[in-house]
């Protein structure tokens, strides 16, 4: 069953087109996986499907009923849960305080009391790896730790999709093994989830689809090896210099800096 | 959350709550020996005029800076409006029993309504700025607001509106008293509710707030409307208690500045810090002021204290009783470098 189609979708911001023009649909159990050099779209295209943002042009559709432009408080309760880049915890709370916000107010169905959601957030945290930490002030959390804890706010929402904004970036190896783990263990039950990633290592390891994006616009959409192969996509990271001489064994190294040949 | 994650109360909490209850115990049954009954049998005077205009202040600004709190601390706006909302409950009860001639205790009960519709209208726009432009902008509603009744003429424009007079001080010290009372209530059932929660998430986040799930506009507008009701109920005690009310008496941004800085120094965003700020501010204001040539020390002095509160202990003297030793040099290192960032 379709979960999310985006269709057409446009954002300008002034005379930028940050989004000009994407179309994709998300199945229930996929994993998609978003990637493309920096400002091609990718955070912009979060919010714009959470809601933070409203799109000038296109359409957002959940279960094929637009949420385009609709508050971020109500996307959120029909089931979608994202987490941010920059993480956005809730400072002066403690790990279990910060997870209890999403399991209160993020669910559809029925209203917690802040006791019931103290105790689901503790299950939650567990999955993430958090468990131990869960009475720390956020403020002792190291980075890693912080992109658990956005993971650990959005699934105690028990959402039916999770947007993840690149929680692997600015992770070591080590880490981002440890993160890849947890994002498997979230798919394992069965969850529905978008990722934003420049680590190419996830996008193969757990991504069943992979979409490009370059300058606001659906470049290459398709199974993640078939993708990263794809001549368009080098020529978006690496420069079409690049692309001509690798052909055709090449593989686009993980940190796309945009035009390094020019 | 501030107030609800001491695992283990230390020996300086349970001192402070014994002291708290002990006075607590005093200032309410004290004005009790005032009463001709307990004067016939011999009971010392243990409250004077003068110690009901204090204690019925210190009330009043307790009820203040806890709806402060609601909207300034919990939230995390910083409204420089308030005083809109107390000026608007006494003109409420002013109106009502001056010129229609209603009893006390009926405009009363319509002063912190009008108050609280006030707020939802100047709320559902100003709420959308945040930082110091929303503080900026409730000022400038503060001010506007006294002007407009200023130059009103049925609402007795300049000269102001003349209550008939009540003479009872113990009653209305209870009055108040109770106003504090609702005021400490609403603010620990806010914090233990799904509502409060989500004050507490607008506040550190608003952003990660409204993609959890929380509607943020709703929230924000419901604690601005309930600390405007608590603020005019304040306002419309007021009125009768001092029976003139003016532009200058109850829409003074002084006033305004007071609330916050008793919220802030007691310890913004917990139950019983505007309580403590706002006893412990009064009394000293009180002092300062008392020798006439020498009111111009109790500005000074309160600067220095504000400035002194906000470097060395940011979250409140409140915090002093939370449990783990914060006279600690290590403690005043460490909020200093928090201040700092």
């Amino acid at each position: 069953m379709t979960l999310l189609t985006v269709r057409e979708l446009g954002k300008r911001f002034g005379g930028v087109n940050a989004l000009a023009g994407v179309s994709f649909g998300v199945e229930e159990g996929d994993v998609l996986g978003i990637i493309g050099p920096n400002g091609a779209g990718k955070t912009t295209l979060l919010n714009c499907i959470s809601g933070l943002y409203r799109p000038d042009a296109g359409d957002i559709q959940w279960e094929a009923a637009s949420i385009s432009g609709m508050a971020p408080y109500r996307i959120a309760r029909l089931g979608i849960g994202r987490t941010f880049q920059i993480v956005r915890p809730f400072p002066s709370m403690t790990v279990r305080e910060n997870t209890a916000i999403g399991a209160l107010f993020g669910r559809p169905d029925r209203r917690l009391q802040p006791g019931a959601a103290l105790a689901e957030a503790d299950d939650v945290l567990e999955l993430v790896g958090l468990g131990e930490k869960r009475h720390y002030p956020v403020l002792r959390l190291t980075v890693p730790d912080r992109k658990r804890l956005e993971v650990a706010r959005a699934l105690a929402m028990r959402p039916r999709l999770l947007l993840l904004d690149e929680v692997m970036a600015g992770l070591n190896d080590v880490e981002v093994e440890q993160a890849l783990q947890m994002v498997r263990r979230v798919r394992e039950r069965g969850m529905t989830i978008v990722l934003i990633e420049h680590v190419m290592k996830v996008i193969v390891g757990i991504c069943n689809r992979a979409l490009v994006l370059n300058f606001g616009r659906t470049l290459v959409e398709g199974p993640p090896n078939e993708v990263l192969k794809d001549k368009r996509v080098i020529e978006a990271y690496l420069g079409q210099r690049y692309a001509r001489d690798q052909e055709p064994k090449a593989y686009p190294p993980p940190e796309g800096e945009g035009n390094k040949q020019g | 959350m501030n107030t609800g994650n001491r695992h283990r109360p230390g020996w300086r909490r349970r001192v402070g709550l014994v002291v708290a209850a002990l006075a607590l115990a005093f200032v309410v049954l004290a004005p009790l020996t005032s009463i001709d009954a307990a004067q016939q049998a011999g009971l010392p005077l243990l409250t004077d005029k003068l110690w009901f205009r204090i204690a019925t202040t210190v009330a009043m600004f307790v009820v203040l800076a806890s709806g402060w709190n609601i909207i300034g601390g919990l939230t995390g706006y910083a409204s420089f409006g308030n005083i809109a909302f107390f000026g608007l409950g006494a003109y409420t009860v002013g109106v009502l029993v001056a010129d229609r001639g209603w009893p006390f205790a009926l405009a009363l009960l319509v002063a912190p309504v009008v108050a609280a519709a006030f707020a939802l209208i100047v709320g559902l726009p100003l709420l959308r700025l945040r930082g110091h432009y929303f503080a900026v902008a409730t000022l400038g509603v503060g001010v506007a607001v006294g002007e407009v009744i200023n130059n009103t003429g049925q609402l007795g424009a300049s000269t102001g509106l003349f209550l008939p007079i009540v003479r009872s001080d113990l009653a209305f010290f209870y009055l108040m008293l109770s106003a504090a009372a609702v005021a400490v209530l609403t603010t620990w059932i806010i914090l233990r509710t799904r509502f409060g929660y989500g004050l507490l998430a607008i506040r550190e986040n608003e952003e990660a707030a409204a993609v959890i799930g929380v509607n943020t506009t709703l929230y924000k507008v419901a604690a601005f409307c309930i600390a405007a009701a608590l603020t005019g109920l304040a306002g419309g005690i007021f009125a009768q208690w001092s029976s003139f009310i003016n532009q200058e008496n109850v829409f003074a941004i002084s006033d305004n500045v007071q609330m916050i800085l008793m919220a802030v120094v007691g310890g913004a965003g917990t139950v019983l810090g505007p309580v403590a700020g706002a006893v412990a501010l009064e009394l000293i204001i009180q002092t300062l002021a008392g020798g006439g040539t020498s009111a111009v020390y109790s500005q000074v002095g309160l600067g220095v204290l504000l400035a002194a509160c906000v470097i060395f202990i940011p979250r409140g003297v409140i915090d002093f009783f939370g449990g783990r030793s914060r006279l600690s040099l290590r403690y005043f290192r460490q909020t200093l470098r928090e201040t700092s960032a």
